[in-house]
């Protein structure tokens, strides 16, 4: 190892990132303190200080590591900290830091909006990052930023929010290309405006009730939970679409025409029945298709879907390669037209995968027809696969269906399996 | 062998070899498309140097074996990365003196995916181990005076708490 060039040192150093590494190679030999400087990454994990007998202030701990360092790119502290270390570390690396990950842990804390800069302030001191990573935040106050220019990607990971500071927080990120709330609540409605948005996944906790508009005419990956009433006009770029709601019922989607989305998956305890339609209309080029709603209703009552004619269906999804068929779906899908009305050019040429959950022997014969449909019909099928739950009736209703899906299965045992 | 085309694509066509010779005269053949991820043989083959056997004064002939082997590897088409990310683990689960070795000879011949992966490998070696431990381990000669030493000690004392 002596024997190799200060350079090359610098470099292997370089990818020792854990500040209690770092601290114990400075220990090694003069040389390798010396190339300690170069190294442009310090990560402080959970524990950095759990051992601290007191004497050495975190705070200053992690300012003198940083302070030796000539260079930084990238911090990562997930140890405690004070606000006001926070400011003295950042006014030393305001000009290179590009990267910044925080472990803030201030949810526990009830008071909002104190008189000293809190800790979401000060990182308006680092105006030159590209990516902010926080974790447990609290943002029920406006955060004192400027402008973060250069930020492409924004991610928040369990956070107390209130909307006007969430929005005053969005728009001091004009560029974004990728935005992440995960494990969210407190957000009742936001409004996203960002032009260069591509990425997007937002999480919020709560009654499911969250509206959602955003504006993004580059988006290509949106994901959401928890909002009954979403608004996308733009989405000439959207690829993959997600909308689930496990707590509160979805009853308004509006999104412009959805041309270049390739997934879609829709899931929920309860959609309107108009927001299902919507979607499914809207998504005619779709490849792959997920839903798992369990029910439909306008109100309160829980409803199963109205019909849903099969030859409609895949005539509407012609692109269709894997459909992933759960929930209310499966019941909903029959043939309007007696089967031996079909137009003899029905096809469903693209399918090649289908994966259906079966719950109950209601319509059992109905049911029947649609699997033995998909196999008729799909000239590409190449696996369908039935998982069978619990069957509601300890009538022999439910004994008959499942031996009529496993002699199905039996026949069609090279595509057909059972899980 | 004419040195004008800068790629061969067409199967029929015999694939181009470079020779190149180590430190103790010891010549391999590499395949031009595997010998373009060394930036020092990409120059020279560019500038027409490559016909005759390169030599290659820094690297001995056990080390540059394995140099080809790495390239020649990674040029392959096709490959999925995460077979190739278990190849190049065990391509470094070597003993250290071999990785830096590594090391030397992809700095010279600026092999940068080598680079990379070698000296990532080492600063693997290094993580959770005491200043004695690391030390030893690489045989490295301390060079602090003693109150050096005492003063960057306690200096990093929370580090060993």
């Amino acid at each position: 190892m002596d024997s190799l060039p200060d350079a090359i040192v610098q470099y292997i150093l370089s990818y020792v990132d854990n500040a209690r590494d770092i601290a114990v190679c400075n220990c090694v030999s003069k040389r390798w303190k010396d190339s300690l400087p170069y190294i442009r990454r310090l990560y402080f994990p959970r524990n950095s200080f759990e051992n601290n007998a007191g004497r050495d202030n975190p705070d200053n701990v992690v300012w003198r590591m940083i302070a030796s360092i000539v260079q930084l790119d990238e911090l990562v502290v997930y140890c405690p900290f004070s606000s006001a270390g926070l400011a003295s570390w950042l006014s030393l690396v305001s000009s290179s830091l590009r990267r910044l990950e925080l472990r803030m842990d201030n949810l526990a804390e009830q008071q909002a909006c104190l008189e000293t800069p809190s800790k979401l302030d000060c990182i308006g001191a680092a105006k030159d990052l590209e990516s902010l990573k926080l974790w447990g935040v609290l943002m029920t106050c406006v955060p004192k930023w400027d402008i973060f220019p250069k930020l492409r990607n924004l991610e928040i990971v369990g956070a107390r929010l209130e909307g006007p500071a969430l929005s005053s927080a969005i728009q001091a990120c004009p560029n974004l290309t990728s935005l992440l709330l995960l494990g969210c609540e407190g957000v009742r409605s936001v409004s996203i405006d960002l032009p260069l948005l591509e990425h997007c996944k937002l999480d919020f906790y709560g009654l499911g009730n969250c509206s959602l508009s955003l504006t993004s005419p580059k988006i290509e990956s949106l994901e959401v939970q928890g909002c009954s009433w979403i608004r996308v006009r733009e989405t000439n770029c959207l690829r993959n679409l997600s909308i689930s709601n496990n707590s509160g019922r979805v009853y308004m989607v509006d999104f412009g025409k959805l041309r270049a989305l390739e997934f879609l998956s829709i899931r929920g305890i309860q959609w309107c029945w108009d927001a299902v339609s919507k979607m499914l209309k809207w998504a005619s080029e779709v490849k792959h298709l997920y839903m798992k709603v369990e029910f439909t209703g306008d109100y309160e009552a829980l409803q199963p879907f109205p019909e849903v004619d099969l030859v409609d269906f895949f005539n509407s999804h012609p692109k269709l390669q894997k459909f992933d068929v759960h929930g209310a779906m499966f019941a909903a899908l029959c043939q309007k037209n007696s089967l031996k009305n079909i137009d003899t050019a029905f096809t469903i040429p693209c399918l090649e995968e289908v994966a259906i959950t079966v719950r109950s022997p209601l319509n059992a014969e109905q049911k029947m027809g649609t699997l033995e449909s998909l196999v008729k019909y799909g000239k590409s099928l190449k696996t369908m696969v039935i998982k069978i739950l619990q069957m509601k009736s300890s009538h022999s209703s439910a004994d008959d269906f499942f031996d009529e899906i496993c002699r199905f299965t039996y026949m069609n045992r090279k595509l057909v399996r059972i899980e | 062998m004419s040195s004008s085309s800068s790629s061969s694509s067409s199967p029929p066509c015999p694939k181009k070899m470079i020779t190149l010779k180590s430190s103790d005269g010891e010549t391999f053949e590499i395949e031009e498309i595997a010998a373009l991820q060394s930036k020092t043989l990409e120059n020279m083959i560019d500038e027409n140097c490559a016909s005759t056997p390169i030599p290659l004064p820094n690297v001995k002939g056990k080390i540059l074996a394995k140099v080809v082997e790495f390239c020649t590897k990674h040029a392959e088409a096709g490959a999925d990365a995460e077979t190739l990310r278990a190849w190049d683990a065990e391509f470094v689960g070597v003993e250290h003196a071999i990785v830096f070795d590594y090391i030397l000879a992809a700095n010279f011949l600026e092999i940068p995916t080598l680079l990379d992966l070698a000296c990532e490998s080492v600063a693997e070696m290094i993580k959770g181990k005491t200043p004695d431990e690391i030390r030893k381990f690489f045989n490295i000669n301390n060079a602090f005076s003693p109150e050096e030493e005492e003063d960057v000690r306690r200096q990093n004392q929370w580090a060993f708490e």
